[in-house]
């Protein structure tokens, strides 16, 4: 019985943790906002998301055949794909067409993954350039809301075409915008942040407008506890990234009392959240160093302020996201581990 | 008075918690082997210069007979672990170094005798051991670290002059999950490995003692108490009790809990005046120094979910790994014969390889206890950097193995790596990081060794 003996490098036996397992995590910890996502915008909902993925897994597909890869549909069983595809539908707004969706998954995996050699190789996270590919090029759709199904039940038939005034609503981040933009006019200033105030109430729910995905803090949160427990993110990244917001919108709000909204606002509102543990999180596009990652998230948070306050967009997650995601590597090679007994004298 | 129990005062960073299976061995009583018909004695066992052999062919020798010895400092000679004749002096298989020059012994089935182990007395006198007496004794009884390394026990016992020796820390820690042969050491001979240890500290000159023992072996925290308490030596010799953590038994990493010193990158523990003796070489130390006994035995573990009778034996130096598998059986097929632990222990191809001085278990896994073969892309998620004790960045490390850039491994402490295997342990990609990182290693070992 011991003939056949196979050798190997030590460790002999390890974890049992695979890639598919953490990615799988991943999915379990966005399916709280996803039920909440079913709930609000119903089978738009449903639509966004399974043509989001559906089409994200197929060009991964496709991009393998091109790259004449032996057992093409294997590296879909990684889900890395499914992970892209669903938070790239929950960054879009409920009610852009299908077919702008599909563009945008086959751009993610494509151009913002596949390029680059593939999963864990990609400079940028996915589903963010998928989604700046959408803003760059249908501007218009991407900021166009709807009000979501439990608030006005004709939101379903609502499409961008048809459009009014009535069934679609600003998102919570354009009017303090607007309010930031009529500070000098307290009056006007404050009744929008009224507005914000009203709609900010509901968004522990996610009964506001937004993109799909985005509007439930309480479901965020309970996914990026689950993530937290499970340690497939570690708390660094969420932690500085809701910190730095808080203290960058703090400082605003002190400075500009009259036109700046409450920095509680600004973390539950827009994709702060969704950010900070589904996004910001991605493993491939963050530091690999424990430093690098409080540096890496308190620039995600404090951009994402930066843009919102000062930028011309009233949303900023996308960009502080893509923006940290370029410097990530530096970011590492600035906190190079030292080992534990210093560095050596010779 | 009483024993002092140090419950860690200190720890160290990063670790894994593999489930320890050391159920599977730990309640086996230490028994005699199988006879061997035939030993394999490497002529090296240890680190250092390899010994001359110093027999042969058809030669007959005793037991204890001196076979190979070495006048380099760096070295330990061997001795015969039973009366027999030689059959050759060739190369053979090792389990460290793959192939090997060693001394082939026919055993002489009439004149077996197993080694009698003789109790030690409570009240034995250690003033009459002279630290010159002690290290002498060590080296001429051929002794190695025990733990794993196999450094020539003599040569680490010789304080140096110019740096501090003032404790002695005595690793019990036995954090490999699987082995158990020290804990049933502790168990069952606790008297000797505190011998050992005061003899140990007395050639060395060092006043503190410590025996280091995880926290999920109480019984061997209890029996060690108790002997040290029968010699009267409370007052000397502490017992640290350490959490369950791999791994803790890494000389840096023990040190780091018991003393909360740091050994310098690139260092040894003499640097910061601290000593590390495994507790199977406390006790062949009593051996050496109260009996003259030469170190011609030693107990191995085997075990393994494939293996049907789990056993801790005390077994010839020489005697071949399939003999003691089949004399333990097997219940299912095996994949992989690793010897040592399973985090760092070396996964042999051939039963015919012998235990040498170094060997502590033979783990016998099945195929699905091994880790996963694949090796998928590296999705950077930081498990290896939160899980190394040394607090490097293995996924680094191993990409600089990978695209040959020696200069930037170097740049990141290649070198300070001690190859406990954390990383690919947690590494849910499958990569080989620590097989990278110790391919590396050794090419710049190479590489170096060129220049000089």
């Amino acid at each position: 019985m011991l003939t056949g003996l196979r050798v190997s490098h030590a460790p002999h036996i390890g974890h049992g943790l695979s890639i598919r397992r953490v990615m799988l995590d991943v999915v379990i910890g966005l399916i709280p906002a996803m039920v909440a996502a079913l709930v609000l915008f119903r089978h738009r909902a449903a639509l966004v998301i399974l043509v989001s993925v559906g089409s994200g897994l197929a060009t991964e597909l496709a991009c393998n055949l091109l790259r004449g890869r032996g057992r093409p549909w294997e590296s879909l069983g990684d889900l890395s794909a499914v992970v892209t595809g669903i938070i790239l539908a929950f960054s879009l707004p409920p009610a852009l067409p299908l077919w702008a969706v599909a563009i945008g998954a086959v751009f993610a995996i494509a151009i913002g993954k596949v390029v680059f050699g593939g999963l864990g190789a990609n400079i940028f996270n996915p589903a963010m350039v998928g989604r700046s590919f959408l803003t760059a090029c249908f501007g218009t759709l991407m900021t166009t809301w709807t009000v979501p199904a439990t608030l006005d039940p004709n939101m379903p038939t609502v499409s961008p075409a048809v459009a009014v005034d009535a069934r679609t609503q600003a998102t919570p981040l354009a009017w303090a915008k607007q309010a930031w933009k009529a500070r000098s006019d307290p009056q006007q200033a404050g009744q929008l942040k009224d507005k914000v105030t009203v709609h900010i109430r509901r968004s522990l729910l996610g009964e506001k407008a937004g993109c799909l995905g985005e509007t439930g803090s309480l479901w965020l949160i309970l996914g990026g506890i689950y993530l937290l427990l499970r340690r497939t993110i570690t708390i660094h990244i969420p932690a500085a990234v809701l910190a730095s917001a808080f203290v960058f919108s703090g400082l605003v709000y002190l400075f500009h009392p009259a036109g700046a909204i409450n920095p509680f606002v600004h973390l539950c509102s827009g994709g702060l959240l969704l950010g900070a543990f589904f996004i910001a999180t991605d493993p491939v596009t963050a530091p690999i160093t424990t430093k690098g990652r409080w540096l890496f998230g308190a620039g995600v948070g404090g951009l994402t302020i930066l843009i919102r306050v000062f930028g011309e967009y009233p949303e900023g997650v996308m960009y502080a996201v893509l923006l940290m995601n370029a410097v990530s590597p530096l970011i590492d090679r600035l906190c190079r581990a030292v080992p534990l007994g210093g560095r050596p004298s010779v | 008075m009483e024993v002092a129990i140090n419950k860690g005062r200190f720890s160290f960073r990063g670790g894994v918690h593999p489930a320890d299976r050391k159920e599977l061995a730990q309640d086996q009583a230490i028994l005699p082997g199988p006879i061997p018909s035939q030993l394999v004695v490497p002529l090296s066992q240890h680190i250092g210069q390899v010994c001359r052999p110093l027999v042969k062919k058809g030669q007959l020798v005793q037991q204890g007979e001196l076979i190979a010895d070495q006048d380099a400092y760096v070295s330990a000679p061997v001795h015969a672990p039973m009366a027999g004749k030689v059959k050759e002096v060739s190369l053979q298989p090792h389990p460290v170094l793959g192939r090997c020059m060693a001394v082939v012994i026919e055993v002489d089935q009439n004149s077996v005798g197993q080694a009698d182990q003789p109790q030690l007395p409570a009240d034995l006198d250690l003033a009459k051991y002279q630290p010159e007496k002690i290290r002498q004794d060590v080296r001429n009884a051929g002794l190695v670290g025990m733990g794993g390394a196999g450094f020539p026990t003599h040569v680490k016992l010789d304080p140096n002059p110019n740096r501090p020796h003032d404790t002695l820390i005595v690793n019990g820690c036995e954090c490999e999950p699987y082995i158990t042969c020290d804990y049933r050491l502790m168990v069952e001979r606790p008297l000797k490995v505190v011998v050992g240890a005061l003899l140990a500290a007395k050639a060395w000159g060092s006043r503190q003692i410590y025996i280091a023992i995880e926290d999920n072996k109480p019984k061997a925290i209890q029996s060690i108490s108790n002997a040290i308490r029968a010699i009267g030596v409370e007052g000397r010799i502490e017992v640290a009790v350490l959490p369950t953590r791999y791994p803790q038994g890494g000389e840096r990493q023990l040190i780091r809990a018991v003393t909360g010193r740091i050994v310098p990158t690139g260092g040894i523990p003499p640097m910061i005046g601290v000593l590390v003796l495994n507790v199977a070489t406390a006790s062949a130390i009593a051996d050496a120094v109260v009996w003259s006994r030469p170190l011609t035995h030693r107990i191995v573990t085997v075990t393994g979910s494939a293996v049907a009778r789990p056993a801790n034996l005390e077994v010839p130096i020489g005697t071949p790994v399939g003999q003691l598998i089949d004399h333990c059986s097997l219940k299912h097929a095996a994949a992989r014969v690793v010897l040592g632990g399973p985090m760092m222990g070396i996964a042999i191809a051939d039963p015919n390889t012998p235990i040498i001085k170094t060997t502590n278990a033979i783990v016998v896994l099945g195929d699905h206890e091994l880790r996963m073969g694949q090796q998928g892309p590296c999705i950077r998620c930081g498990r290896c950097v939160d899980a190394c004790p040394e607090g490097l960045n293995p996924s680094l490390l191993a990409r600089t193995v990978q695209q040959y850039a020696w200069d930037l491994a170097k740049d990141n402490f290649i070198t300070a790596c001690i190859e406990c295997g954390c990383c690919s342990y947690v590494c849910p990609a499958g990569i080989e990081l620590a097989g990278y990182i110790k391919t590396g290693k050794a090419f710049l070992a190479r590489q170096t060794s060129k220049k000089t």
